[in-house]
Parts: C-alpha cells; structure tokens; sequence
C-alpha cells in the first residue's frame, strides 16, 4: 500500500509518497515513526497526534488502529488544522 | 466594574469629533466579554439594524477584549463590527496587533464611530482625548503609506489602522489594515470610508489591572510553552499555504468559480513550490508565540504575506497557476485595501459571465494572469467594468441576470471561502447558517469534515451539533480575544476559557457559563439580522452546489432537500 503525505508531515520527512507493506492502519503509524524520526512529535504508539489526521483512499478520514489495508490501498497523512 | 476592562466605550461622533463616554455595565461585559461578542452586543443597541451601511447614521465598532494587554499569547486583537455593504447583515472581522493595545490604552473597551467628517480625515484618540485632522494628502494612499505617513508624522508610539483607495471609493469587500494584518471580510474598509475617515491613530497610558496577575504569569507562560508545540507546527513550519495540496487530493479546492474540486496545476503555486522558490521570512503578530506569518520576498520592494485563501481565491478559483502572479495579485489586493477572497470570487465569478457570453469583457478569462491583475486595479479605482465587480459577486449577478446568480460563488452575499461545500458538507451546512454569510472563521465546521465523526460527503443530521459546537466555540474565542490558531493546544477550551477570564476578571466564571456564553453571542448576531430583515430562505448555498455532485466525483452531492433538513435541524437545536 501507499502513503501520501501533505503539508507538515511532508515537509518534516522530506518525501510527498511512500511505500509500504502493512497490515493495520497502527502498523502504519508505527513505522512511520520508526522511518522518519522527524515525525515523532506528531505520532503516537498506534495513533497520530491531534495535529494530523489519516484518510484512506480520499474518502473516509479514519482512526482506528485495527483497521485492516489492503495492498491496493492509500493513506493520505495530512494536518487535521485545515484553517486558512 | 471588573478587572481586565476599563468599564466604558467611547461614542466618537466623527461629523464634529464630538465624544461620549458611555458606562459599560458589569452584567453586560460579562454576557459579551468584549471583541465580536461586545461588538454585536453595542451594534444591536445601537438600534440602526435597518439602516444603509454606508449610511452616516450606521455605526462602527472597534471593540477590545479583557484580555487584550495581558501577557495570554495571541491576544493583542481587536474586532470591527457593524452592519455589513456586502451582505447588508451583521459584518465581525478581526485583526491583530499593536492597535488593539494601544486602543484600549486609550481607556475603552470600544471605539464607536457614527457620522461623517466634513473633509478626508484621520481620527486621532490620543489617551482618550479626540481630534480630527485633514486627511486629504493621504486621499488614494495605499495602507502601508497611510501608517508609514501618519507614524512620521504624528510619532511612531501611534497605532494605525487604516483604510486604502478602495475603502474611499466605497468598494463593498474593502478592509481596515492594520501593520500589515486585515480585518477583511464584509466591507469594513467602506463603512470607514464612508464616514470619511481614512484611518483612526491611538495611543495611550491607560492600563488594566488583573484580578490575579500571579496566575495570569503562571498561566500565559504555560499557554506559551504549548504554543510552541505540535498543534502548532502547521503553522510556523508551512502556514496555511499547506492546505492546497491537501484540499486538491481530496477534490475539496475550488476552481474555476467553483466549477471543479481539483485544480490540475495545483503543483505549481503549493506552498511547497513556493517556499522553494521564493526566499521567505516569519513574521508574528505584537504579543504571539506561534508566529504563522510566511513573508515571501518578490524582488522588488515589499514582500506579501500569503494565506491560503488567498492563494486558492487567486490562483485556482481564477484558474491561474503562476505563483509569481498570485503573490503579487495578493500583495496589490492589500495595497488597495480589499478583501481577496471577496476579490478573487467576484473576478473568477465574472469571467465564467463572460464565458457564457453574458458578460461583453472578454479579456476576462480564466488562466490570465494579465486579467487578474488588470481586474484588480479597475476593482481598486471602480473604473469600467471594476466599478461592477467592487460590488461583488451577488450585485453582479442581479445585474447581469440570466439566473447567473446560480452561481454567484457567495452565501448572504459573501464570497465563500476556499472549502468546496459538495466535498465538505459539514461546512456547507457552516456556510449556510453563518450569520455574515459564508465563513470559515465563524464556523469551524471543516474541521468536523476532517475528522472521523462524519462522512464529509455524506453528512447526516449528526453532523448538527458538532457544527454548531465549532460555531460557539469561535463565537467565544472572538470574544475574548485569541487566535484560533491556538485552538489545538486546548484539551478542553471551555474549561481553560474559564480559567483565563477567572485570572484576569476575577470572575468565578464556568465552562458551562462560557458554553452558554457563547449560544448568546451567537443568538445576538442573529437578532441584528433578524432586525436587518433576515428570512429562512438566506440560510442556503447557490444552485450550483445543490444536486448536481461535483464534476470527477459523484460521490461529493448534495441534495436540496438535504442541505434544507440540515438547516432546519440546526435551527431546531439553537431554538430559532
């Protein structure tokens, strides 16, 4: 599967799109902590800080660690303050 | 009379430069608090709801907060309240800076002004002592040269805020500036102008004292130190330039006047790109920690600032892709003193006009960077066609006919922002309710559609009472006053809303007395529009975002009949 990353978590790991092979949207979390230390103010043990959120494929913003992807899909990580 | 306030307002009648100070009760600056909530509070009692805006009768409200002096990071703000030349409803915009403490220096918690100067005029309140002073050599001075002038000349501890040529000419989305910063949205640059007041210098020596200045310190020291964390990082790292990538993936980015969710060039005017390309200094309002300010330099003289909707209201709503133009279109927008979304919405709203043959100016093409700036300019001097588009988009449209105000890209008459209401309906529902028409600012409700609690295009009577949560909790952020860029940092804003005011009014106030606060603040803006001649039928969006889903994504549709249950259930659960 793949990760889209926008605005903060793009900048702070210097990379728009990566690939990964996971099971659970907490497994996600986990390694992008590990990959990019960069991200560890803004990533927990299994969830993401208030300040970003997740969204699968563009449509349904998601959050819980057990939920199951599959190879063909994308998680957008992106800043959960979407003012302007 | 509470710690924090002053306990008066002053009533400036700008035709004589005539004054009364008018006693500000205890139980009223305790339902309002001060900023929008005080602000709405005074317009309403003012009695003029059914006045012309422009109108020398109608007043205008620069209205502090208790907050404002205290070391309470992001509170050095102000709002400028009265009835709206766009939408003719209730108009709160707020801007930030050293005006706002030099103002209540003054020894008020409100400047209001009625009347009409005989000549151009700057309005001096010098420590509470008032004078008017011949502003004519500043007549069709931009903002920045207004203050520069006005700081030479009157001395550089004055405090400006100022309006531009547009404010003159009565350009109905003119703004107030003020170091750089807007109170931009509904057109309170004219209500100025039109009193013929090109700009307000205070300065003072009157401060407040606080109920409990040890918890005061202790408290603006915490509130500091979290502002430096994750909550706000968005916004000192990028700004909110960062949204447009984000919004452009999700098909939530206007363009083309609305007539798409994606902008395929979005790439190339990303705040990524941008930063990339352009050097960029930071820059935060007197009395911040945050510091979301991106300053990009175009190699001339002056930088901009650059927000996101000004970016999208410039760039893809106007279908232009050249950074280099939107910038500079963005730093003219302030130059002369208008609002950008108002201005990019009406332009990009004008050129679909002329892509259906309805409007005969057809240099007025979406994708002209020249068109864009050219449009502006004519926008700024109400010459040609300029003098149309400066009444933005809705008077376009009822000039023009042709049921083009289908798509006349506003709510109320204000130009929406940059959240395309099919792919985020909470805001939609936010935009349609809002008592000065479309607004992100007064309704937070985007963040409710980034969030797992709805299906953002699918959004069902759920979706109500977190709109309506967004709704309270900005009324009474504006009210007290701080930014919303604070609003992460809070595990529980009611509560810690509490706290600060108890630490510098010494009231024993609640969360639950601030929640209903809040309702009433909200309930007070209505009641101005109620009086203005509100109807149920203004709580809508344009055709153009009812039952036809947005091109390359069905998915993102929003019925007639959806759209009108979820207004009604809102108005079931405020009681209206």
């Amino acid at each position: 599967m793949r990760v889209e990353l926008f605005g903060l978590p793009r900048e702070r790991a210097g990379v728009a799109e990566i690939e990964l092979q996971v099971d659970t949207l907490g497994q996600l979390f986990g390694v992008l902590a590990t990959q990019f230390p960069s991200l560890g103010d803004l990533i927990g043990v299994n969830h993401l800080s208030a300040a970003l959120v997740a969204n699968l494929n563009g449509d349904q913003f998601v959050s819980d660690p057990a939920l199951p992807l599959g190879k063909d899909d994308r998680v957008l990580i992106l800043s959960a303050d979407a003012g302007g | 009379m509470p710690f924090g306030y002053h306990g008066r307002c002053l009533w400036i009648d700008v035709t004589d430069g005539s004054v009364e100070r008018v006693a500000l009760p205890d139980s009223l600056l305790r339902q309002f608090i001060g900023g929008s909530g005080l602000g709405a509070k005074l317009l309403v009692d003012a009695g003029q709801a059914d006045a012309d805006p422009l109108a020398t009768t109608a007043p205008l409200i620069f209205a502090f907060s208790p907050f404002v002096g205290s070391p309470l990071t992001t509170s050095a703000k102000f709002a400028v309240v009265s009835k709206s030349p766009l939408t003719n409803r209730i108009n709160d915009s707020l801007a930030s800076s050293g005006f706002a403490i030099a103002g209540k220096r003054c020894g008020c918690d409100a400047i209001c002004l009625t009347g009409r100067a005989v000549r151009l005029s700057v309005l001096i309140v010098d420590d509470g002592q008032v004078r008017l002073e011949s502003a004519e050599r500043l007549a069709g001075f931009t903002c920045a040269a207004t203050e520069a002038t006005l700081k030479t000349d009157l001395g550089g501890d004055f405090q400006i805020a100022s309006i531009g040529p547009a404010g003159e000419r009565a350009v109905r989305y003119a703004t107030i500036s003020h170091d750089g910063r807007h109170a931009g949205r509904g057109g309170s640059g004219a209500v100025l102008g039109s009193k013929n007041i090109k700009a307000i210098a205070v300065r003072g020596t009157q401060r407040c004292d606080w109920a409990y200045p040890r918890q005061v310190t202790e408290y603006s020291k915490s509130l500091s130190k979290r502002s430096f964390g994750p909550a706000t990082a968005k916004y000192r790292e990028l700004g909110t330039a960062a949204n447009l990538l984000a919004f452009n993936r999700l098909g939530a980015l206007p363009t083309r006047n609305f007539q798409q969710g994606c902008f395929d060039q979005a790439h190339s005017i990303s705040a990524e790109h941008i930063r990339a390309t352009y050097n960029r200094t930071r820059a935060s309002c007197v009395a911040c920690t945050i510091g979301c300010e991106h300053i990009y330099a175009l190699g001339d003289s002056d930088g901009v600032r650059l927000e996101y909707e000004s970016l999208f209201a410039l760039g893809p709503l106007c279908g232009i892709a050249d950074a280099d133009a939107v910038l500079r279109a963005s730093r003219r927008c302030d130059e002369i003193g208008i609002d950008t979304i108002s201005t990019g919405g009406t332009i990009a709203f004008a050129m679909e006009c002329v892509e259906r043959g309805w409007l005969d100016e057809p240099w007025l093409t979406f994708g002209s960077v020249e068109a864009v700036r050219q449009a502006i300019e004519l926008v700024g001097r109400r010459e040609g066609v300029g003098n149309l588009l400066s009444e933005g988009s809705r008077r376009v449209a009822e000039a023009i006919g042709h049921r083009s105000i289908d798509f006349a890209p506003q709510v109320k008459g204000l130009e929406i922002p940059g959240y395309e209401p099919r792919a985020l309906q909470t805001m939609a529902l936010g935009f349609a309710v809002g008592s000065r028409g479309a607004d992100h600012n007064r309704s937070g409700a985007y963040e409710v559609d980034f969030s797992d609690k709805v299906d953002r295009r699918h959004v069902t009577a759920d979706a109500v009472r977190y709109a309506i949560e967004t709704e309270d909790k900005a009324a009474l952020m504006d009210s007290l006053i701080i930014c919303k860029f604070l609003r992460g940092v809070f595990e529980d804003f009611f509560a810690e809303a509490a706290d600060m005011l108890r630490h510098v009014t010494g009231w024993a106030a609640t969360a639950d007395e601030l929640r209903e606060t809040a309702k009433r603040i909200v309930s007070t803006k209505r009641q101005f529009n109620v009086l203005a001649g509100w109807t149920p039928d203004e709580d809508t969006l344009p055709e153009r975002f009812l039952n036809t889903p947005l091109p390359n994504d069905p998915e993102a549709f929003l019925s007639h009949d959806r759209l009108r249950s979820l207004v009604a259930e809102y108005h079931r659960q405020r009681g209206w």
